[in-house]
């Protein structure tokens, strides 16, 4: 499955040749062909004609269980398939996209399913066949409304509409995956119980989920693509409730791209056990106070920073065309126009490297153009940034990184594995050190360590929406909040505090990084484009890798948290009391 | 407060796949666990807090099901599901003012029918109930406080009744329903089934559905009711649709159900059901669209069903009585004549099967524990009863066993099993001669037979009109010179309620059951309506929307030779 590098030249030269007949059968493939070539006829009087035309159809076999204090709270496993489909109509320079009202609805054919099985191609077909039909009736509403919008708006740039790409075959045959979910299902309600030996907790849960899928990408433009892709992770959340009423939260996270060796089940006993003490730990804390100065990130909380002060703002927005009187909601990201710019200290290196075999690698993204390494930031300026096929200021080519729906019918760039690197490196009692000289000549009584960030997320919508709301608005997207904050004393003595959140930070702040450590931290997550990649929300997800050294970032801003508490509950838990008469 | 303990005979396990599991001690562990927990929880708050609640009720819903369906041949979905929801009733005041009381249409939502373990392990369920339950008794206390404030300022409600019913409380228990999917037959009957669609060339998309599920439910109270009851619902759905040249949508549907899929019908009548589907919908695209039409109709007894389900039933909904937004159709009219004489209505969950057909609308405790009971709501043509959750009602100080609910949402009255029986019954043919002469008589070209109605939907607001649109598929004019009968396609109904029922003639002497989910306030709820065709000497349509789509440019794949 996993190919070198090397292999990706060969995909490249391939490429220019007529297409290779697919090794295995595929009917879905077969079929996809056959209605791209057919639509790609479609006319309807004197209007646009469709250019582009992909299809996207993916097999999911994706296993799933979660489980409480040992018991199973749901198991599922399904066999289903993605499909989707992009209709351009028009021409590069100009089309449906790029416009507030680039997703107008065609005729609904009442489409259930994509069919599971490959009995009969032509079923498949059908299917394919009344979508384009639809997508096409939209496609051609859209370009007119957009057509008659410019009538009556200016845009300030004319940027075209979609960028062309090389054709692109990559193509891998599909070798099921023996997943052991019966296995998996009782290891998630074992983890799980662990949680009964710490009843001062007040949720837990165990989850584990594994997906097989084969993706299938084919455009009339000759990019064709079929590859398997795997993901597998386990997700432990647990919170307790402090004594003022403070809920604190922890989460851990494991994944994997080889579902076939998920994670050893002593692994995640012991990683459940850590953050219940941890979580309790936290809970039982002081709150901390308002905080100016430099804060330590050390460990996992390194590259979960750069992952959200860096990784996702390495792209440039371009926003739609809005109807008269529309504001569509795009902001401009927070390094747009900084190309060549110094943006992080001259130390740092930035590259995004998809060949990498880690969790973030990939050889194709969703628009079928081939992923190679980037080199993104070179000695602190800033040299590239992750594109799509939408044309942006300043580019007008594909690198290969769109890979998430974003809005108005775009998609989104997230890197693949990002990595940081640093030219000086201190040591990690170094780092201390220097936050303790800082703290000093600043006659600071103590400075901050951050060891995690709340990043991805486990919050509740209603929590994630305070901390957005707190942050007033604004261009740039507030931090995840930190979920272990130490104060460091001058005499290294060190203090867990809870409740704080950080005010003001966003990517200028990648500038005032004082300096690195000789770690390098690995950080896996799955980014849903969600704010704080909020578990469960979004609209697909990436595998995002971040490698990075532990990082001492000067001027910081960390503020107390003021909102009204839950109180405590009436009734004690039934945990710490004696076990009446139910028995197992 | 009362309590009997009621023994009886299980007769879900003579209708059900009863699992082998000896009837033991450790079978009731999610019910003993349940009360447990709650009385723990209602003894502590009842010291502790302020207001203290009067009264606390857990629900767990276990829910295991099973869908396959398949489209021209080929799967297009396979899913099993096992979910169990806890709904939490915590009441603070007292009977006559609590935090249910209903202030102008608000929506009550406390419960939020949270994930609980599929296990049978106490010390999870403890966990939810124990969280569920702090967390709905403030939001309770705060609501009771609002309506305390809401009460000093606003005109005292028309209906001066309580808030909450007392009601004997019930102990009953019995193994719970284990239903049978067999895969193996049902993915290769789908596959078969649907791929007899291939031979209705215009159909656009069809499908044929299995789905075969089994509802536990658990049920505990402060007042010591102790409920363990349940059954299966399978049911194979039949649909199709395509579009008319004009751009309408044409569809039709039909389908089986039963307690238990053993009880579903062979392939053979499945596969007659599927060629009516499809000849119908192909039928549809020839015929011609309806033109706006008042005159008189028969219903069958499915499509009357439906239509006394939406513009009776949903008014004799008991809270909709007290509710100051609702149209209140019927609230004075007690004792008041609303239908003819010859008819009259009863909701009866305790009825199993009719005709050979299970019920959809059968259960034997409603979501607030009290047993099912008939309730006859028009005798003769005489109105006399409401369906009645433990929310009374000026003149209706308790339930009637109708309280229900999807988990997740609040219970409000509900339907159940809805049966029209008539004394002025005739056979279907004379009932067709009373058609044409009714036709004549007014000096139509033709009256309208309704064969079938997918559903409809009706207004109860204040601030609506009080009307109702029930959405016919299959409507034949009935000529009076004696013309075969012709298809017509796009006719909606429309009409409000009082006018329609007074135009009843007469009914046919052969009951027809139309079984379905019925949705509002608290949910998607089971339900059947009974009855027999009906005579209406005036009935209004109108034409249907129809959209201006035009058809698919392409040919199908399926029909152009596949090249």
């Amino acid at each position: 499955m996993k190919v070198a590098p090397a292999a990706l030249g060969i995909a490249l030269a391939a490429s220019l040749l007529p297409t290779l007949p697919a090794a295995q059968p595929d009917a879905v493939l077969d079929a996809m062909h056959a209605e791209l070539k057919r639509s790609m006829t479609l006319t309807l009087n004197q209007l646009d004609k469709p250019y582009f035309l992909s299809y996207m159809v993916d097999d999911e076999h994706s296993w799933s269980a979660s489980a409480t204090l040992g018991g199973l709270l749901s198991s599922n496993s399904s066999t289903f398939r993605v499909p989707r489909l992009r209709m351009r109509v028009g021409d590069y320079k100009f089309d449906n996209s790029n416009w507030t009202g680039a997703n107008a609805a065609g005729p609904r054919y009442d489409l259930r399913s994509f069919p599971i099985e490959d009995g009969n191609p032509l079923v498949l077909r059908q299917y394919l066949w009344l979508a384009t039909d639809s997508a096409f009736k939209g496609s051609l509403q859209s370009i007119a409304r957009k057509r008659a919008a410019l009538r009556s708006v200016t845009v300030n740039e004319a940027l075209p509409d979609f960028a062309p790409a090389k054709p692109f075959v990559l193509m891998h045959d599909f070798i099921p995956v023996k997943f052991e979910s019966s296995a998996w299902t009782d290891r998630t309600r074992r983890v799980s119980a662990v949680f009964n030996d710490y009843p001062m907790l007040r949720n837990s849960l165990v989850e584990f989920s594994a997906i097989d899928s084969l993706h299938r990408f084919v455009t009339n433009e000759g990019t064709e693509v079929r590859v398997q892709e795997e993901t597998g992770g386990v997700e432990i959340q647990v919170s307790a409730q402090a004594p003022d009423g403070m809920i604190v939260r922890d989460l851990e996270t494991f994944y994997t791209r080889d579902i076939a060796k998920m994670f050893p089940e002593e692994d995640l006993v012991k990683s459940a056990r850590a953050i219940s003490q941890q979580v309790l730990k936290v809970a039982a804390a002081p709150t901390g106070d308002n905080y100016t100065g430099p804060i330590l990130f050390e460990g996992i909380a390194a590259p979960q920073l750069l992952a959200e002060l860096l990784g996702r703002n390495l792209y440039i927005s371009r926003k739609p065309i809005a109807a008269p009187g529309g504001n569509p909601q795009a902001t401009a990201t927070e390094l747009e126009g900084r190309r060549g710019v110094r943006i992080m200290p001259e130390i740092f290196d930035v590259v995004d490297d998809p060949a990498k075999p880690w969790f973030g690698h990939e050889e194709v993204d969703e628009e079928g153009v081939p992923e190679l390494p980037l080199a993104l930031v070179e000695k602190g300026v800033l040299k590239d940034f992750l594109r799509t096929r939408q044309p942006v200021r300043g580019y007008d080519e594909s690198n290969g990184r769109a890979r998430i729906n974003g809005s108005y019918g775009a998609d989104t760039p997230l890197p693949t594995n990002l990595i940081v690197t640093a030219r000086e490196k201190s040591s990690i009692a170094d780092l201390k050190k220097k936050l303790i000289d800082l703290i000093q000549q600043r006659g600071l009584p103590y400075g901050m360590i951050v060891r995690k960030l709340d990043f991805p997320s486990s919050a509740t919508v209603e929590e994630a929406r305070k901390i957005l709301s707190a942050a007033g608005g604004g261009s740039s997207k507030p931090l995840s909040i930190p979920l272990y904050a130490y104060r460091l004393y001058p005499d290294g003595r060190e203090e867990l505090v809870r409740g704080e959140r950080f005010k003001g930070v966003n990517a200028r702040s990648l500038k005032d990084i004082l300096a690195a450590g000789d770690d390098s931290v690995t950080f896996n997550y799955l980014d849903n484009g969600a704010p704080f990649a909020l578990l469960g929300y979004g609209s697909g997800s990436a595998e995002v890798t971040v490698v990075a050294p532990s990082v001492l970032v000067d001027d910081l801003e960390l503020a107390k948290v003021d909102d009204e508490m839950p109180k405590l509950p009436l009734v004690p838990s039934p945990a710490s009391e004696p076990t009446t008469t139910a028995k197992k | 407060m009362l309590s009997s303990n009621i023994v009886r005979t299980l007769y879900v396990a003579a209708l059900l796949t009863v699992s082998a599991v000896a009837f033991g001690a450790e079978d009731r562990v999610i019910l003993t666990t349940m009360n447990d927990e709650l009385q723990r929880n209602f003894q502590a708050l009842k010291q502790k807090a302020d207001p203290a609640p009067y009264f606390l009720a857990y629900e767990i819903t276990d829910e295991v099901t099973n869908n396959v369906s398949a489209s021209l041949g080929v799967l297009n979905a396979t899913r099993s599901d096992h979910n169990r929801y806890l709904d939490v009733t915590v009441r603070v005041g007292d009977p006559k003012l609590d935090n249910f009381r209903r202030v102008r249409g608000e929506r009550i939502e406390f419960t939020s029918g949270a994930s609980v373990v599929i296990d049978d392990t106490p010390a999870a369920l403890k966990k939810r109930m124990w969280l569920e339950t702090d967390r709905i008794y403030r939001a309770a206390a705060e609501r009771l406080i609002k309506i305390k404030t809401n009460q000093q300022v606003k005109a005292a409600d028309r209906d001066q009744s309580n808030d909450f019913s007392s009601e004997e409380s019930y102990a009953h228990w019995e193994q719970p329903a284990v239903v049978t999917f067999d895969a193996t037959r049902w993915t290769s009957s789908v596959r078969d089934l649907s791929k007899d669609f291939l031979q209705y060339k215009d159909l656009l998309s069809s499908d044929v559905q299995v789905s075969v599920q089994s509802d536990n439910r658990y049920l505990v109270n402060s007042e010591g009711t102790k409920i363990q009851h349940g059954r299966g619902f399978a049911r194979v759905m039949i649909t199709a649709s395509a579009k008319a040249k004009d751009g309408m949508d044409v569809q039709d549907f039909d389908s089986f159900e039963a307690a238990d899929p053993k009880d579903l019908p062979s392939n053979d009548v499945i596969r007659a059901s599927v060629k009516k589907v499809g000849a119908h919908v192909e039928a549809l695209l020839a015929a011609r669209t309806a033109e706006p039409f008042v005159g008189p109709a028969i219903f069958s007894g499915k499509a009357s069903g439906v239509f006394f389900h939406e513009i009776f039933g949903h008014r004799i909904e008991g809270h909709r009585q007290k509710d100051e937004s609702e149209g209140q159709t019927f609230t004075k009219s007690v004792g008041e004549k609303i239908l003819p004489d010859f008819l009259s209505v009863t909701f009866d969950p305790t009825i199993k099967r009719i005709g050979g057909v299970d019920l959809n609308g059968t259960y034997e405790y409603d979501d607030e524990g009290v047993i099912a009971r008939p309730v006859k709501a028009v005798e003769n043509g005489v109105l006399r009863n409401f369906l009645m959750s433990r929310s009374p009602i000026d003149g209706f100080d308790h339930s009637n066993g109708h309280g229900r609910r999807q988990p997740g949402l609040e219970v409000v009255s509900r339907q159940s099993n809805l049966l029209v029986t008539s004394t002025h019954s005739v056979s279907n043919e004379k009932l067709r001669q009373m058609l044409i002469d009714e036709t004549k008589r007014q000096n139509k070209p033709y009256g309208l037979y309704f064969e079938d109605i997918t559903g409809g939907y009706t207004t109860t607001q204040r601030s609506g009109p009080q009307a109702f649109k029930v959405i016919p598929v299959i409507v034949y004019r009935v000529y009076a010179d004696g013309r075969p009968d012709e298809l017509i396609r796009g006719a909606d109904i429309v009409g409000t309620p009082l006018a329609s029922f007074a135009k009843i003639l007469a009914t046919s002497d052969k009951q027809e059951v139309f079984n379905g989910y019925c949705g509002a306030e608290s949910g998607s709820v089971p339900v059947s309506a009974v009855s027999p065709a009906i005579l209406i000497s005036e009935i209004e349509i109108e034409k249907k929307d129809a959209g201006q789509d035009l058809l698919p440019l392409l040919p199908s794949p399926l029909h152009e030779g596949g090249q």
